[in-house]
């Protein structure tokens, strides 16, 4: 099948490999009809993760038909619909059990790597580096989902693949993103970064009873798909400093909350940012936490400050004598996935959303190289590329 | 409560702790090497023969501290599996459960003591070691030690229920004595050979074994051109190639 590998940084191709197959009995095997590209992905392309090695399969969103299942799947069945949650639950162990599924303890083949760097290992993820299981991802024509049983959301005809492809990740990460903001209602939520991520979390955040919504970017078409959800926007470039200029938006209050959707790869300008760029290209940190920063600074006294935003490693510079002489309360993590999906994906059915907004690019699995290159520069105001694994290249 | 993993009475020899680490041909080598590579140096009377001498003199410090000291390694390790604490004893006592574990090396063990790892390409390489249970308490511990040999191991594997509904606390500390070197070790390492990793990961196969069923693996999914580097690390991250996988480990059959 084809599939697309890593090869080095900046660097990924589309290659053919043997298909999955079924080794383990909770396994089930997926005709991936639709993928998309993360925001996340572009860390991996960017060379920031470590434990990435050329020829691991890439993609953690995908959805498609199920052609295959192991001997001990039973509520899953061949022809079943379904879209794959990034994250692999086993369902069985403490934290699955406790509705913290990305903290799985079972789904992780080197828990090893990831307890050396972080103590503790959790749930293993798709297409996301050895550290996080090595399993292969979903930018491919097909894919071995484990314990599909407990993951696979099987999605009813009449809805298009489209709408539904979303709650394999960024919607739910959205949404868990605006929940762990403890939203109550008079709140004003501030979001930095109108990525995908952040788009759905705007939209979550008014679901959840935000009465404002203050968006931060600085790329123009995703600040007017924020404004077309209802937010206030704020371009971070034409302004001074940003955390004054919240201050004056919420009359000296601050933001009741403020999500940091960004992560890892911020972009900024000034001498804190030059210092992290400078610092990570020695290798002295592995993240830049610019936003993280600004987010810190700006959140109104006992506030509350989510992150959805992926960070890696260590951190350097952090205010965090603001954040404790304001009393601040961090919420932060992966999505967890299974607490979501059906919830959302009644969303979808009664029309309250529809997360295809969010596409600007759908191509196929062959043009996937370039449209890493157009999603990571911002470049021909791409927001989100779906991919469909089957569709013939147009020629050029 | 004490609890007993000493065979040393029964088989008339030295008890564990008093047992040395190495050889004694290993040690009678290191110090003669020591020795003479010393007085090689020291009668050179240069600059040159003088890193000689200090370097027979640390062979001959090694090979005296090997004749005191007894033990080579601890490990610790411990695992919460959502299970009652008798039915982990079960698994644990179980040695047909064993088959299942550590698929990359393999390890056996048949009813009468003899557990045997397998490694390498088509497990070719074999590593013997013939334990006896010392010590048991059914449901609660069981203490066991090998007989005398190359690798020789000694320990105990508890089961404790865990705080709350969180089910059982299962914990091994062992001593090992082995033969090796840091150099050696730190190879054996990379092979899975290591006993701190051997432990810890067997462990964690028991719990997931326990908890859903199956060990979580990535071994013959789908990859593409690996290059060199990444041929190097698979052999770290113990995968194999879709095309060397037998028919026979694919569960589903």
């Amino acid at each position: 099948m084809k599939a697309l590998c890593w090869q080095g940084k900046t660097k990924v191709d589309v290659e053919r490999v043997n298909d999955p197959t079924i080794l383990n009995p909770r396994d089930g095997i997926v005709r991936v009809t639709r993928t998309a590209i993360c925001g996340s992905d572009l860390h991996l392309y960017d060379g920031y993760i470590p434990s990435l090695e050329p020829g691991d399969v890439l993609g953690h969103e995908f959805m498609g038909e199920v052609v295959d299942t192991g001997s001990e799947v039973n509520r899953i069945k061949k022809g079943d619909r379904v879209v794959i949650p990034f994250t692999i639950a086993c369902g069985q162990c403490y934290f699955c059990k406790h509705g913290l599924w990305s903290a799985c303890d079972n789904t992780n083949p080197n828990a090893w790597m990831m307890e050396k760097l972080y103590g503790y290992s959790g749930s293993g993820l798709f297409g996301y580096s050895h550290m996080m299981g090595g399993y292969a991802g979903g930018q491919a024509q097909f894919a071995r989902v484990p314990f599909i049983d407990v993951g696979a959301l099987k999605v009813p005809d009449g809805l298009d693949d489209e709408k539904v492809l979303f709650l394999s990740d960024i919607f739910p990460t959205g949404y868990m993103a605006a929940e762990n903001c403890e939203i109550k209602p008079g709140d004003v939520v501030a979001i930095w970064g109108c990525g995908p991520v952040g788009q759905f979390a705007i939209r979550s955040a008014f679901l959840l009873g935000a009465e404002r919504v203050i968006a931060i970017d600085r790329v123009h078409e995703r600040l007017k798909m924020a404004r077309a959800a209802g937010a206030e926007i704020v371009n971070y470039e034409e302004v001074d400093d940003l955390v004054e200029e919240l201050k004056w938006i919420t009359a000296g209050r601050g933001p009741d909350s403020c999500m940091d959707a960004v992560g890892l790869e911020a972009h900024g300008h000034g001498v804190g940012a030059a210092y992290d760029y400078a610092k990570q290209r020695m290798k002295l940190s592995f993240d830049r936490p610019t936003v993280l920063r600004q987010v810190i600074q700006a959140c109104r006294k006992g506030g509350v400050v989510s992150i959805p935003g992926v960070y890696g490693g260590f951190l350097d510079k952090i205010p965090f004598g603001a954040a404790f002489g304001k009393g601040l309360t961090f919420k932060m993590g992966q999505t967890h996935m299974h607490n979501y999906m059906d919830r959302l994906l009644k969303h979808v059915q009664q029309g309250d959303i529809d997360p295809s907004f969010v596409i600007t690019h759908r191509l196929s699995l062959d043009e996937a190289p370039e449209a890493y290159r157009t999603f990571r520069d911002k470049q021909d105001e791409c927001i989100k590329v779906v991919l469909d694994p089957w569709q013939e290249p147009v020629a050029a | 409560m004490t609890i007993t993993t000493n065979l040393a009475e029964k088989n008339g020899g030295k008890a564990f702790s008093r047992r040395p680490a190495t050889t004694n041909v290993e040690t009678a080598l290191t110090l003669a090497t020591g020795a003479a590579v010393g007085i090689y140096g020291a009668v050179r009377r240069d600059w040159f023969g003088a890193a000689l001498a200090a370097g027979g003199g640390y062979l001959v410090y090694c090979g005296v501290t090997d004749l005191r000291r007894p033990y080579q390694g601890r490990v610790r390790s411990a695992f919460t599996i959502n299970k009652t604490p008798q039915e982990v004893y079960d698994f644990v006592r179980n040695s047909e459960n064993w088959g299942q574990l550590l698929r990359e090396p393999q390890f056996e063990h048949d009813g009468s003591g003899q557990i045997t790892l397998r490694f390498g390409k088509e497990h070719a390489a074999e590593f013997k070691s013939h334990v006896e249970i010392t010590d048991e308490k059914p449901g609660e511990f069981i203490a066991w030690a090998s007989e005398e040999q190359m690798l020789e191991h000694r320990g105990v594997v508890r089961f404790k229920k865990a705080p709350g509904d969180r089910g059982t606390e299962i914990s091994v500390a062992l001593e090992y004595k082995a033969p090796t070197g840091p150099i050696s070790h730190a190879l054996a390492s990379l092979a899975g050979l290591d006993p701190e990793q051997l432990i810890r990961e067997g462990l964690r196969q028991i719990k997931q074994l326990m908890e859903t069923g199956e060990i979580p693996t990535t071994a013959g999914q789908p990859v593409g051109a690996r290059g060199l580097r990444g041929t190097a690390k698979r052999v770290l991250y113990h995968e194999r190639p879709a095309a060397e996988m037998q028919p026979e480990r694919m569960a589903g059959d």
